[in-house]
């Protein structure tokens, strides 16, 4: 039962810190170009 | 064919310019921009770059420069005394461009960070005001052939995103619970077969409420308030059947968890989760389409350059005042009504009355706010105030047409507005078909919630949308920007279309049409080579239209070339002097017009444009120019007819130019020397006969009753105002788009009223297992995740058009 309890409370925290890194990313306009990064990656001189 | 190194133009040997290592340009222009890109090492652009074969420019576009003056609005400061701005850059293709115009600005003293948004075009720069202007900044961008615009978002577009984005986030919210959710809830259904001990079932059962609490009263919250403002009429939407499937799920499975039953949790909050989705969809791709359409439109004048006490002062068209007097430079369009009182030229005023021909200005002809000045510059006194002038006329008509235009209801709310309360009239009936039976009243009550549990179909909330996204990123790619996913659905019922004339059926640019030569030393060739050695520098319509139409001749050598604003042109062609022009040039310069005269007054009373041109004291030719019917007008015309649609022209130009082009295009319906109004008033009255009307134009004339009609259709080529009142804009400027406009949202329709039927069919033949009290959550479940498969599967077969 403990170890069932732990998982549970294990997954809900690991869960909810995903959930703020969304609401940041959200927050914060990483899903304003989803385009660009991919070009901009493979630019190497700088 | 050679190919200009840079724009990727086709370009006739006989144009071409050189560089040293033998590159070829169309342009000076090109060629400026090639050795400043060498120049800085950044050569790799065109190695990068992925652009189509046809690129090239528009016009000489290369060579305009950008005022600062238009931007200084959009400049704000920081705290740390950076000047930062958001402006859109033109021309912008694939990603190396984006890097070109990074790079070129990282690189140029003075600007601290410089970041060019993909998808949008828009540029994100910030800047040290003591070691660079803002002028430095914008020149250098056009010195390497992008255009910078203004750019300011709309209080709707920005309503519009953040509206998305709070979408996002509810949705984002309900889709990380509902996966939270899912674990607990296979626990269960494992729980059901196998067997699972009170204890922990009860501990399951409290995490998934816990968990699904805020998806239905905070990522649900939209669909609850909705639902008590509608309860209030007794009206039913969609979001009624969201906010009531999804709380009386909510409310049985704490019921059931109180009673020791199955709990329905998961049901309450998918059915959320799956319409948040369905609506995030719709905003973004309707927040795609209005920021595109935003950026196409030409912006009418804000500013006017007032001319006070010698000075000319740059001041907002608003505050302008009856008497005021204001330059208008050639090119520029004019800002407001008013009259010619110093200067000539010619004007054109085709978006704004349809009239297809440049219109001459002496001193006191009046000018309409909003049509172009073509030629000379010219000096205007103010007529009327900003409020009474023909444009702000318009756009009030435009606005009581959007006021009168009712909310068509799209077919899945109309379906909704009556499966909604048949629902709670069966479940009603179900609590008393139990209590009748003898069962207690917590139990009977309960049975009647699950009816509305299985009923609630939440594939329905991406019937339509999933439907609606795939048909839009099809048209979208095609060139046809759709504003909203009813007007699919409008458009499918269409059963007249209404064509402008200048602009939409004909290019609305001049062409030339028939050369007559009358020398027989001159070959028709010959004529036209040396008529556009002299229009070469000009910028007239009519100048364009022969340097077009000889494109690829001989070039002759001119010097001394002088504009005579209203008449003509006149030069020194290989030292030998040449006048171009209209009739009355040719009268005062002396030159003898032996021409058969008949001929010319039946070219001219058809709508054409007659250019003479003269030399050795003589006419040699005459040039027959026109606005011509666009190639593929008549056979997309008949298209439409052949699909049993009427097809009717109107026109603001005059009856028999109207006339040959609308029998040149095969439609016998048609109305000339129309106003913004009685267009509106053809519409109206027509859609009073109970037509459903779709309207295709391009001018500001068009604007209100582009409004008026079902269905809205610019064409790019149009004003801002004519994109903002339509509901489709063609990117292309290709008829073609019309037919398959019609035929995608047929099509589409269909595949919506599948959805719709699809979705109710799955969750309606489980209600009578509802009734009678057996519901189990796995069929609840099962119910759920077929109707989403097949609504996901059929919208997809749109894509096979």
């Amino acid at each position: 039962m403990w170890t069932i309890g732990f998982l549970i409370f294990l997954t809900l925290v690991i869960g909810l810190g995903a959930y703020f890194i969304f609401l940041w990313a959200v927050k914060s306009g990483q899903y304003d170009d989803i385009e660009g990064p991919k070009h901009r990656m493979l630019d190497d001189d700088d | 064919m050679l190919r200009c190194k840079h724009c990727l133009l086709p370009t006739y040997e006989s144009e071409a310019i050189y560089d040293e290592q033998g590159n070829v340009f169309c342009c000076e222009g090109c060629r400026g921009v090639y050795n400043l890109i060498h120049q800085e090492g950044l050569e790799r652009f065109y190695i990068d770059r992925k652009w189509e074969p046809q690129a090239g420019f528009k016009g000489t576009e290369l060579f305009k420069g950008v005022d600062a003056r238009e931007f200084e609005a959009l400049v704000k400061a920081d705290d740390k005394g950076l000047l930062g701005i958001e402006l859109y850059i033109e021309n912008i293709r694939c990603a190396a461009c984006v890097w070109l115009n990074e790079k070129v600005l990282h690189r140029t003293k003075g600007i601290v960070s410089a970041r060019v948004n993909y998808a949008t075009h828009k540029a994100q720069i910030r800047w040290r005001p003591d070691e660079v202007g803002l002028q430095d900044i914008l020149n250098k961008i056009v010195s390497i052939g992008y255009r910078p615009k203004p750019y300011s978002e709309s209080e709707h577009l920005r309503q519009q995103k953040s509206e998305t984005r709070d979408l996002l986030i509810r949705f984002g919210t309900a889709a990380f619970l509902s996966s939270q959710l899912m674990v607990y809830t296979i626990a269960l259904y494992a729980g059901y077969f196998q067997d699972i001990d009170r204890d922990t079932k009860l501990i399951l059962e409290v995490i998934a409420l816990f968990l699904t609490a805020p998806v239905v009263f905070y990522s649900g919250a939209p669909f609850i308030k909705n639902t008590v403002i509608g309860l209030r009429h007794l009206h039913f939407t969609m979001d009624t059947l969201i906010a009531v499937g999804a709380l009386s799920a909510f409310v049985f499975s704490i019921y059931q968890i109180i009673v020791g039953g199955k709990v329905y949790f998961d049901t309450a909050a998918m059915i959320v989760t799956l319409i948040l989705l369905g609506r995030y969809i719709e905003s973004s791709a309707k927040g795609k389409a209005s920021e595109a359409i935003g950026l196409l439109g030409d912006l009418m004048p804000k500013e006017a350059r007032l001319l006070q006490n010698g000075q000319e002062t740059s001041v907002p068209v608003e505050s302008l005042k009856i008497g005021q007097l204001i330059r208008v430079l050639p090119g520029e369009r004019i800002p407001i009504d008013g009259q010619v009182v110093e200067g000539q030229t010619e004007t054109d005023e085709s978006l704004i009355t349809g009239e297809s021909r440049p219109v001459p200005k002496q001193i006191n002809s009046p000018v309409i706010g909003g049509s172009i000045n073509l030629q000379g510059s010219i000096l205007i006194e103010v007529t009327k105030g900003p409020k009474e002038t023909v444009l702000s006329g318009i756009i009030e008509a435009v606005r009581e047409a959007q006021m009168r235009a009712p909310r068509i209801q799209g077919l899945s709310d109309r379906v909704v507005g009556v499966f909604v309360p048949l629902i709670l009239l069966i479940s009603a009936g179900t609590v008393v078909g139990h209590l009748i039976r003898g069962a207690a009243l917590h139990e009977a009550l309960m049975t009647g919630i699950s009816v509305v549990v299985i009923a609630c179909p939440c594939s329905l909330g991406l019937a339509t949308p999933l439907a609606i996204l795939i048909a839009t990123t099809v048209t979208s790619s095609r060139g046809l920007l759709i504003k909203g996913g009813d007007v699919i659905e409008r458009v499918s019922f269409i059963e007249t279309v209404v064509f402008d004339k200048t602009g939409t059926l004909t290019r609305g640019m001049p062409q030339l049409k028939e050369v007559l030569v009358f020398a027989s030393a001159l070959k028709p060739e010959e004529a036209l080579s040396i008529a556009a050695s002299l229009e070469r520098h000009s910028e007239h319509t009519i100048a364009k239209a022969l340097v077009e139409a000889a494109r690829g001749l001989n070039v002759y050598k001119t010097t001394d070339v002088e504009a005579m604003p209203g008449k003509g042109i006149r030069g020194l062609v290989e030292a030998k002097e040449v006048f171009l022009g209209n009739r009355s040039l040719m009268d005062e310069q002396g030159i003898m017009v032996s021409v058969d005269e008949t001929v010319i007054s039946d070219f001219q009373r058809a709508g054409n444009t007659v250019v003479f041109l003269g030399f050795d004291g003589a006419v040699k030719a005459c040039f027959v120019v026109a606005d011509m019917l666009r190639e593929e007008a008549r056979p997309v015309v008949e298209r439409l007819k052949g699909q049993g649609l009427e097809v009717c022209l109107l026109s603001g130009d005059n009856m028999r130019t109207t006339e040959a082009i609308a029998l040149e295009a095969g439609i016998h319906d048609f109305t000339a020397e129309t106003t913004p109004r009685s267009k509106q008033e053809f519409i109206r009255t027509l859609q009073s006969k109970g037509q459903r009307v779709l309207m295709v134009g391009d001018g500001i004339n068009d604007a209100p009753s582009l409004t008026e009609a079902t269905v809205g259709v610019a064409m790019t080529r149009g004003t801002d105002i004519a994109m903002e009142s339509a509901d489709v804009v063609l990117m292309r400027e290709d008829l073609w788009l019309i037919p398959l406009l019609l035929r995608l949202s047929k099509k589409t329709y269909t595949v919506i009223r599948q959805n719709i039927f699809m979705s109710f069919l799955y969750n309606i033949s489980a209600v009578p297992l509802a009734m009678t009290g057996l519901l189990h959550p796995i069929i609840a479940a099962a119910a759920m995740a077929i109707s989403s498969l097949c609504v996901v599967g059929n919208s997809l077969r749109i894509r096979r058009l």
